[in-house]
Protein backbone atom coordinates (compact mmCIF):
# COMPACT_ATOMS: atom_id res chain seq x y z
CA UNK A 1 0.00 0.00 0.00
CA UNK A 2 2.93 2.51 0.64
CA UNK A 3 4.69 1.39 -2.08
CA UNK A 4 1.68 2.16 -4.41
CA UNK A 5 1.64 5.43 -2.65
CA UNK A 6 5.46 6.26 -3.24
CA UNK A 7 4.81 5.29 -7.06
CA UNK A 8 2.39 7.10 -7.68
CA UNK A 9 3.86 10.40 -6.19
CA UNK A 10 6.74 9.91 -8.26
CA UNK A 11 4.79 9.64 -11.24
CA UNK A 12 2.13 12.87 -10.52
CA UNK A 13 5.56 14.95 -9.87
CA UNK A 14 6.88 13.52 -13.15
CA UNK A 15 3.56 14.63 -14.67
CA UNK A 16 4.15 17.69 -13.24
CA UNK A 17 7.40 18.36 -14.28
CA UNK A 18 6.78 17.14 -17.76
CA UNK A 19 3.94 19.84 -17.83
CA UNK A 20 5.72 22.80 -16.64
CA UNK A 21 8.26 22.47 -19.54
CA UNK A 22 5.55 23.41 -21.81
CA UNK A 23 6.00 26.67 -23.61
CA UNK A 24 4.08 29.10 -22.44
CA UNK A 25 2.09 30.92 -24.50
CA UNK A 26 -0.36 28.81 -25.88
CA UNK A 27 -1.28 29.80 -29.26
CA UNK A 28 -2.55 26.93 -31.39
CA UNK A 29 -3.77 28.92 -34.32
CA UNK A 30 -2.25 29.92 -37.11
CA UNK A 31 -1.25 33.73 -37.36
CA UNK A 32 -4.11 35.02 -40.16
CA UNK A 33 -2.53 36.11 -43.57
CA UNK A 34 -1.29 39.81 -44.02
CA UNK A 35 -3.86 42.52 -46.02
CA UNK A 36 -2.65 42.30 -49.87
CA UNK A 37 -1.83 38.23 -49.27
CA UNK A 38 -3.62 36.51 -52.13
CA UNK A 39 -5.69 33.37 -50.72
CA UNK A 40 -4.39 30.05 -52.46
CA UNK A 41 -7.39 28.54 -54.27
CA UNK A 42 -9.52 25.80 -51.98
CA UNK A 43 -12.18 23.01 -52.31
CA UNK A 44 -14.92 22.43 -49.41
CA UNK A 45 -17.84 20.66 -49.60
CA UNK A 46 -21.28 21.94 -49.09
CA UNK A 47 -24.31 20.93 -47.02
CA UNK A 48 -25.13 18.46 -49.02
CA UNK A 49 -21.35 16.76 -49.21
CA UNK A 50 -21.11 18.78 -52.92
CA UNK A 51 -17.69 19.93 -53.50
CA UNK A 52 -17.08 23.82 -54.44
CA UNK A 53 -14.36 25.56 -55.44
CA UNK A 54 -13.39 29.37 -53.94
CA UNK A 55 -13.09 30.13 -57.46
CA UNK A 56 -16.35 28.82 -58.83
CA UNK A 57 -17.87 30.57 -56.18
CA UNK A 58 -16.21 34.39 -55.95
CA UNK A 59 -17.92 37.39 -57.85
CA UNK A 60 -16.16 39.13 -60.31
CA UNK A 61 -15.97 42.03 -58.11
CA UNK A 62 -14.75 39.81 -55.04
CA UNK A 63 -15.61 37.48 -52.39
CA UNK A 64 -16.77 37.71 -48.23
CA UNK A 65 -16.26 34.24 -46.77
CA UNK A 66 -17.52 34.56 -43.48
CA UNK A 67 -16.87 31.85 -40.65
CA UNK A 68 -20.51 31.31 -38.98
CA UNK A 69 -21.54 29.00 -36.58
CA UNK A 70 -25.23 27.06 -35.69
CA UNK A 71 -24.74 27.23 -32.11
CA UNK A 72 -23.00 30.87 -31.94
CA UNK A 73 -25.53 33.63 -30.64
CA UNK A 74 -23.35 36.45 -31.81
CA UNK A 75 -23.26 34.62 -34.96
CA UNK A 76 -26.88 34.20 -34.57
CA UNK A 77 -27.22 37.71 -33.96
CA UNK A 78 -26.06 38.62 -37.81
CA UNK A 79 -28.03 35.96 -39.67
CA UNK A 80 -30.39 38.50 -41.08
CA UNK A 81 -27.27 41.46 -41.73
CA UNK A 82 -25.59 38.74 -43.57
CA UNK A 83 -28.20 38.24 -45.77
CA UNK A 84 -28.91 41.24 -46.06
CA UNK A 85 -25.21 41.70 -47.13
CA UNK A 86 -25.52 38.72 -49.88
CA UNK A 87 -28.72 40.39 -51.50
CA UNK A 88 -27.14 44.45 -51.30
CA UNK A 89 -23.94 43.03 -53.37
CA UNK A 90 -24.90 39.91 -55.25
CA UNK A 91 -25.75 42.40 -58.19
CA UNK A 92 -23.21 44.68 -57.46
CA UNK A 93 -20.63 41.27 -58.58
CA UNK A 94 -19.51 40.85 -55.00
CA UNK A 95 -20.34 37.13 -54.12
CA UNK A 96 -20.84 36.08 -50.18
CA UNK A 97 -19.66 32.34 -48.84
CA UNK A 98 -20.42 31.13 -45.09
CA UNK A 99 -17.96 28.49 -44.05
CA UNK A 100 -18.98 26.44 -40.64
CA UNK A 101 -15.70 25.07 -38.76
CA UNK A 102 -16.99 23.62 -35.75
CA UNK A 103 -16.25 20.18 -35.69
CA UNK A 104 -19.24 20.11 -33.03
CA UNK A 105 -21.61 20.95 -36.08
CA UNK A 106 -22.39 18.00 -38.73
CA UNK A 107 -23.73 19.70 -42.38
CA UNK A 108 -26.94 17.86 -41.51
CA UNK A 109 -26.92 20.75 -38.50
CA UNK A 110 -25.67 23.62 -40.81
CA UNK A 111 -28.27 22.95 -43.78
CA UNK A 112 -31.59 22.80 -41.13
CA UNK A 113 -30.20 26.36 -39.49
CA UNK A 114 -29.28 27.54 -42.74
CA UNK A 115 -33.18 26.92 -43.88
CA UNK A 116 -34.18 27.98 -40.56
CA UNK A 117 -32.62 31.25 -40.41
CA UNK A 118 -33.25 32.39 -44.33
CA UNK A 119 -29.60 31.85 -45.15
CA UNK A 120 -29.37 31.79 -48.67
CA UNK A 121 -25.90 32.16 -49.39
CA UNK A 122 -23.99 28.91 -49.87
CA UNK A 123 -22.20 27.73 -46.81
CA UNK A 124 -19.46 25.14 -47.07
CA UNK A 125 -18.00 23.06 -44.12
CA UNK A 126 -14.85 22.98 -43.27
CA UNK A 127 -14.47 19.65 -41.80
CA UNK A 128 -10.62 19.37 -39.79
CA UNK A 129 -10.72 23.06 -40.22
CA UNK A 130 -8.52 23.02 -42.51
CA UNK A 131 -9.14 26.58 -44.09
CA UNK A 132 -10.05 28.19 -40.69
CA UNK A 133 -6.04 27.62 -39.67
CA UNK A 134 -5.25 28.63 -43.53
CA UNK A 135 -7.08 31.62 -42.74
CA UNK A 136 -6.36 31.63 -38.74
CA UNK A 137 -9.94 32.41 -38.24
CA UNK A 138 -10.75 31.89 -34.53
CA UNK A 139 -14.43 33.27 -33.98
CA UNK A 140 -17.70 33.60 -35.49
CA UNK A 141 -18.83 35.35 -36.95
CA UNK A 142 -15.42 36.78 -38.58
CA UNK A 143 -14.93 37.95 -42.60
CA UNK A 144 -12.47 37.69 -45.12
CA UNK A 145 -13.45 40.27 -48.00
CA UNK A 146 -11.10 39.10 -51.20
CA UNK A 147 -11.01 41.31 -53.98
CA UNK A 148 -11.11 40.15 -57.54
CA UNK A 149 -7.87 38.57 -57.43
CA UNK A 150 -8.09 37.06 -54.49
CA UNK A 151 -6.19 39.64 -52.66
CA UNK A 152 -6.99 39.55 -48.86
CA UNK A 153 -8.71 43.44 -48.49
CA UNK A 154 -10.28 43.33 -45.02
CA UNK A 155 -10.32 40.48 -42.27
CA UNK A 156 -12.53 41.41 -39.05
CA UNK A 157 -16.11 42.14 -38.14
CA UNK A 158 -18.94 42.82 -39.66
CA UNK A 159 -19.94 45.69 -37.47
CA UNK A 160 -19.14 47.15 -34.01
CA UNK A 161 -22.01 45.56 -32.49
CA UNK A 162 -24.39 42.49 -32.09
CA UNK A 163 -27.29 44.27 -31.29
CA UNK A 164 -28.05 46.20 -34.43
CA UNK A 165 -29.67 49.20 -32.89
CA UNK A 166 -26.07 49.86 -31.66
CA UNK A 167 -24.54 49.79 -34.43
CA UNK A 168 -22.76 53.10 -35.61
CA UNK A 169 -19.66 51.07 -37.87
CA UNK A 170 -20.00 49.00 -40.65
CA UNK A 171 -16.07 47.96 -41.70
CA UNK A 172 -17.28 45.39 -43.67
CA UNK A 173 -19.91 47.55 -46.13
CA UNK A 174 -17.31 50.18 -46.19
CA UNK A 175 -14.29 47.63 -47.03
CA UNK A 176 -16.92 46.53 -50.28
CA UNK A 177 -18.08 49.64 -51.19
CA UNK A 178 -14.13 51.26 -51.33
CA UNK A 179 -13.31 48.47 -53.34
CA UNK A 180 -16.31 48.97 -55.80
CA UNK A 181 -15.36 52.84 -56.13
CA UNK A 182 -11.74 51.82 -56.91
CA UNK A 183 -10.75 53.28 -53.82
CA UNK A 184 -8.48 51.49 -51.26
CA UNK A 185 -10.00 50.29 -48.17
CA UNK A 186 -9.51 52.40 -45.12
CA UNK A 187 -9.55 49.81 -42.18
CA UNK A 188 -8.19 47.29 -43.46
CA UNK A 189 -8.94 45.27 -39.87
CA UNK A 190 -11.20 45.27 -37.08
CA UNK A 191 -12.12 43.22 -34.02
CA UNK A 192 -15.69 42.27 -32.00
CA UNK A 193 -16.23 39.48 -29.76
CA UNK A 194 -18.12 36.04 -30.93
CA UNK A 195 -17.39 32.76 -29.95
CA UNK A 196 -14.01 30.78 -30.54
CA UNK A 197 -14.33 28.26 -33.52
CA UNK A 198 -14.63 24.93 -31.63
CA UNK A 199 -11.73 22.76 -33.76
CA UNK A 200 -11.09 19.47 -34.04
CA UNK A 201 -9.06 17.62 -31.36
CA UNK B 1 -15.74 -7.05 8.33
CA UNK B 2 -12.91 -4.36 10.24
CA UNK B 3 -12.90 -2.04 7.49
CA UNK B 4 -16.75 -1.83 7.52
CA UNK B 5 -16.97 -1.39 11.22
CA UNK B 6 -14.07 1.84 10.68
CA UNK B 7 -16.04 3.08 7.98
CA UNK B 8 -18.92 3.50 10.80
CA UNK B 9 -17.68 6.95 12.89
CA UNK B 10 -17.65 8.39 9.56
CA UNK B 11 -21.06 7.48 8.14
CA UNK B 12 -22.44 8.89 11.61
CA UNK B 13 -20.67 12.16 11.20
CA UNK B 14 -22.11 12.73 7.76
CA UNK B 15 -25.33 11.90 8.55
CA UNK B 16 -25.10 14.26 11.18
CA UNK B 17 -24.09 16.92 8.95
CA UNK B 18 -26.54 16.07 6.45
CA UNK B 19 -29.74 16.43 8.73
CA UNK B 20 -27.91 19.70 10.62
CA UNK B 21 -27.31 21.38 7.57
CA UNK B 22 -30.96 20.62 5.91
CA UNK B 23 -32.54 21.92 9.31
CA UNK B 24 -30.57 25.17 8.82
CA UNK B 25 -32.00 25.55 5.06
CA UNK B 26 -35.44 24.85 6.54
CA UNK B 27 -35.29 27.54 9.35
CA UNK B 28 -33.71 30.41 7.04
CA UNK B 29 -36.58 30.01 4.66
CA UNK B 30 -39.09 29.80 7.35
CA UNK B 31 -37.44 32.99 8.86
CA UNK B 32 -38.87 36.27 7.96
CA UNK B 33 -37.14 38.32 5.25
CA UNK B 34 -35.85 40.74 7.26
CA UNK B 35 -34.58 38.22 9.83
CA UNK B 36 -32.71 36.61 6.81
CA UNK B 37 -31.06 39.94 6.13
CA UNK B 38 -29.59 40.28 9.67
CA UNK B 39 -28.77 36.34 9.54
CA UNK B 40 -26.70 36.94 6.13
CA UNK B 41 -25.27 40.24 7.41
CA UNK B 42 -23.66 37.99 10.35
CA UNK B 43 -19.82 37.13 8.92
CA UNK B 44 -19.71 33.38 9.77
CA UNK B 45 -22.84 32.59 8.32
CA UNK B 46 -22.77 34.79 5.61
CA UNK B 47 -22.59 32.81 2.15
CA UNK B 48 -19.60 33.89 0.09
CA UNK B 49 -21.31 33.30 -3.00
CA UNK B 50 -24.25 35.79 -2.04
CA UNK B 51 -21.78 38.51 -1.33
CA UNK B 52 -19.64 37.77 -4.68
CA UNK B 53 -21.87 37.56 -7.19
CA UNK B 54 -22.60 41.18 -7.55
CA UNK B 55 -20.78 42.32 -10.97
CA UNK B 56 -19.99 45.89 -11.70
CA UNK B 57 -19.96 47.83 -14.82
CA UNK B 58 -16.22 48.78 -16.14
CA UNK B 59 -15.26 50.73 -19.14
CA UNK B 60 -12.10 49.61 -21.27
CA UNK B 61 -10.16 52.45 -19.25
CA UNK B 62 -11.36 50.20 -16.23
CA UNK B 63 -10.56 47.19 -17.61
CA UNK B 64 -6.58 48.38 -18.42
CA UNK B 65 -5.86 49.71 -14.88
CA UNK B 66 -7.35 46.35 -13.66
CA UNK B 67 -5.11 44.51 -15.46
CA UNK B 68 -1.88 46.77 -14.47
CA UNK B 69 0.26 44.82 -11.34
CA UNK B 70 2.18 46.54 -8.98
CA UNK B 71 4.94 44.01 -8.27
CA UNK B 72 2.74 41.64 -5.40
CA UNK B 73 1.34 39.53 -7.54
CA UNK B 74 0.62 37.59 -10.77
CA UNK B 75 -2.85 38.08 -12.11
CA UNK B 76 -5.09 35.52 -14.07
CA UNK B 77 -8.15 37.12 -16.03
CA UNK B 78 -10.56 35.27 -17.97
CA UNK B 79 -12.85 36.76 -20.60
CA UNK B 80 -16.16 34.83 -20.91
CA UNK B 81 -19.71 34.97 -21.11
CA UNK B 82 -22.85 33.44 -20.27
CA UNK B 83 -23.92 32.65 -23.89
CA UNK B 84 -20.63 31.56 -24.27
CA UNK B 85 -20.97 27.45 -24.04
CA UNK B 86 -17.33 27.07 -24.11
CA UNK B 87 -17.24 29.76 -21.18
CA UNK B 88 -19.56 27.90 -18.94
CA UNK B 89 -18.29 24.30 -19.67
CA UNK B 90 -14.64 25.41 -18.51
CA UNK B 91 -15.96 27.58 -15.43
CA UNK B 92 -16.27 24.62 -12.98
CA UNK B 93 -12.43 24.67 -13.94
CA UNK B 94 -11.68 28.07 -13.16
CA UNK B 95 -13.57 28.36 -9.86
CA UNK B 96 -11.10 25.44 -8.41
CA UNK B 97 -8.03 26.58 -9.98
CA UNK B 98 -9.48 30.47 -7.99
CA UNK B 99 -9.95 28.40 -5.02
CA UNK B 100 -6.15 26.55 -4.92
CA UNK B 101 -4.10 29.50 -5.98
CA UNK B 102 -5.62 32.39 -4.37
CA UNK B 103 -4.16 31.39 -1.29
CA UNK B 104 -0.80 30.85 -2.62
CA UNK B 105 -1.12 34.55 -4.33
CA UNK B 106 -2.48 34.55 -7.52
CA UNK B 107 -5.12 36.81 -8.56
CA UNK B 108 -7.97 35.75 -10.27
CA UNK B 109 -10.83 38.47 -11.94
CA UNK B 110 -13.45 37.28 -14.58
CA UNK B 111 -14.19 39.82 -17.08
CA UNK B 112 -17.94 39.22 -18.63
CA UNK B 113 -18.82 40.05 -22.33
CA UNK B 114 -22.46 39.86 -21.50
CA UNK B 115 -24.83 42.53 -22.48
CA UNK B 116 -25.34 45.26 -19.25
CA UNK B 117 -28.99 43.95 -19.70
CA UNK B 118 -27.56 41.04 -17.54
CA UNK B 119 -25.44 42.31 -15.23
CA UNK B 120 -27.86 41.97 -12.12
CA UNK B 121 -29.99 38.52 -13.60
CA UNK B 122 -28.53 36.31 -15.66
CA UNK B 123 -24.61 36.69 -14.95
CA UNK B 124 -24.90 36.48 -11.27
CA UNK B 125 -27.35 33.77 -11.36
CA UNK B 126 -24.71 31.94 -13.34
CA UNK B 127 -21.87 32.92 -10.52
CA UNK B 128 -23.92 31.54 -8.08
CA UNK B 129 -24.57 28.21 -9.55
CA UNK B 130 -20.66 28.50 -10.16
CA UNK B 131 -19.98 28.95 -6.53
CA UNK B 132 -17.88 31.61 -7.89
CA UNK B 133 -15.70 33.89 -5.57
CA UNK B 134 -13.32 35.73 -7.49
CA UNK B 135 -14.37 39.31 -8.78
CA UNK B 136 -16.26 39.56 -11.51
CA UNK B 137 -17.08 42.59 -14.09
CA UNK B 138 -18.86 43.65 -17.08
CA UNK B 139 -17.51 45.24 -19.81
CA UNK B 140 -19.36 47.85 -20.93
CA UNK B 141 -18.11 49.32 -24.36
CA UNK B 142 -20.01 50.34 -27.36
CA UNK B 143 -17.25 49.52 -29.52
CA UNK B 144 -15.26 46.24 -28.29
CA UNK B 145 -11.93 47.07 -30.51
CA UNK B 146 -9.93 49.15 -28.34
CA UNK B 147 -10.34 46.79 -25.53
CA UNK B 148 -10.06 43.98 -27.21
CA UNK B 149 -6.35 45.33 -28.87
CA UNK B 150 -5.31 46.74 -25.44
CA UNK B 151 -5.44 43.17 -23.97
CA UNK B 152 -3.29 41.78 -26.23
CA UNK B 153 -2.82 42.54 -30.71
CA UNK B 154 -2.85 38.98 -31.38
CA UNK B 155 -6.75 38.09 -29.89
CA UNK B 156 -9.52 38.43 -32.52
CA UNK B 157 -11.40 38.74 -29.69
CA UNK B 158 -12.85 35.31 -29.57
CA UNK B 159 -14.44 33.82 -26.41
CA UNK B 160 -13.03 32.18 -23.92
CA UNK B 161 -10.26 33.92 -23.99
CA UNK B 162 -7.97 33.62 -20.85
CA UNK B 163 -4.47 35.72 -19.62
CA UNK B 164 -1.84 35.14 -17.27
CA UNK B 165 0.40 37.95 -16.13
CA UNK B 166 3.62 37.70 -13.44
CA UNK B 167 3.67 39.99 -11.07
CA UNK B 168 5.10 42.60 -13.28
CA UNK B 169 1.96 42.46 -15.72
CA UNK B 170 3.76 40.79 -18.52
CA UNK B 171 1.37 38.20 -20.23
CA UNK B 172 3.38 34.38 -19.67
CA UNK B 173 0.32 32.67 -20.63
CA UNK B 174 -2.94 32.90 -23.03
CA UNK B 175 -4.96 30.66 -24.77
CA UNK B 176 -7.79 31.31 -26.68
CA UNK B 177 -10.79 28.68 -26.33
CA UNK B 178 -11.81 26.20 -23.67
CA UNK B 179 -8.46 26.22 -21.48
CA UNK B 180 -6.49 23.41 -21.13
CA UNK B 181 -6.46 22.47 -17.22
CA UNK B 182 -3.11 21.03 -17.28
CA UNK B 183 -1.45 23.43 -19.52
CA UNK B 184 -2.81 26.78 -17.18
CA UNK B 185 -1.90 25.03 -14.25
CA UNK B 186 1.95 24.61 -15.22
CA UNK B 187 2.12 27.99 -15.71
CA UNK B 188 0.26 29.20 -12.75
CA UNK B 189 2.51 26.62 -10.48
CA UNK B 190 5.47 28.19 -12.23
CA UNK B 191 4.86 31.78 -11.22
CA UNK B 192 3.77 30.95 -7.69
CA UNK B 193 6.72 28.89 -6.89
CA UNK B 194 9.54 30.91 -8.08
CA UNK B 195 7.97 34.00 -6.29
CA UNK B 196 8.80 36.15 -9.07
Amino acid sequence: MKRLYVVSLIVALAAIAIAGNARSISTDIPAAPAIGATIVDFTLPDTDGKDHALNSLKGKNGTVLIFIAVQCPISNAYNERMEKLAQDYKARGISLVGINANSTEPAADVKKHAAQNNLTFPILKDNGNKIADSLGATRTPETYFLDANNKLVYHGRIDNSRDLSQVNSSELRDALEATLAGKPVEKTTANAFGCAIKRAG
Amino acid sequence: MTARVRLIPFVVVGFVACISSLLQTVSAVAQSPSARTAHLGRKSHAPAVKRSARVRAINAGEMQDLLKRDGSHPLLVNYWATWCDPCRDEFPDLVKIDKQYRAKGLDFIAISLDDLADINSAVPKFLREMKAKMPVYLLNVADPEPAINSVDRGWSGALPATFLYNNKGEVVYKHFGRIKVDELRAAIEKLVSSKQ
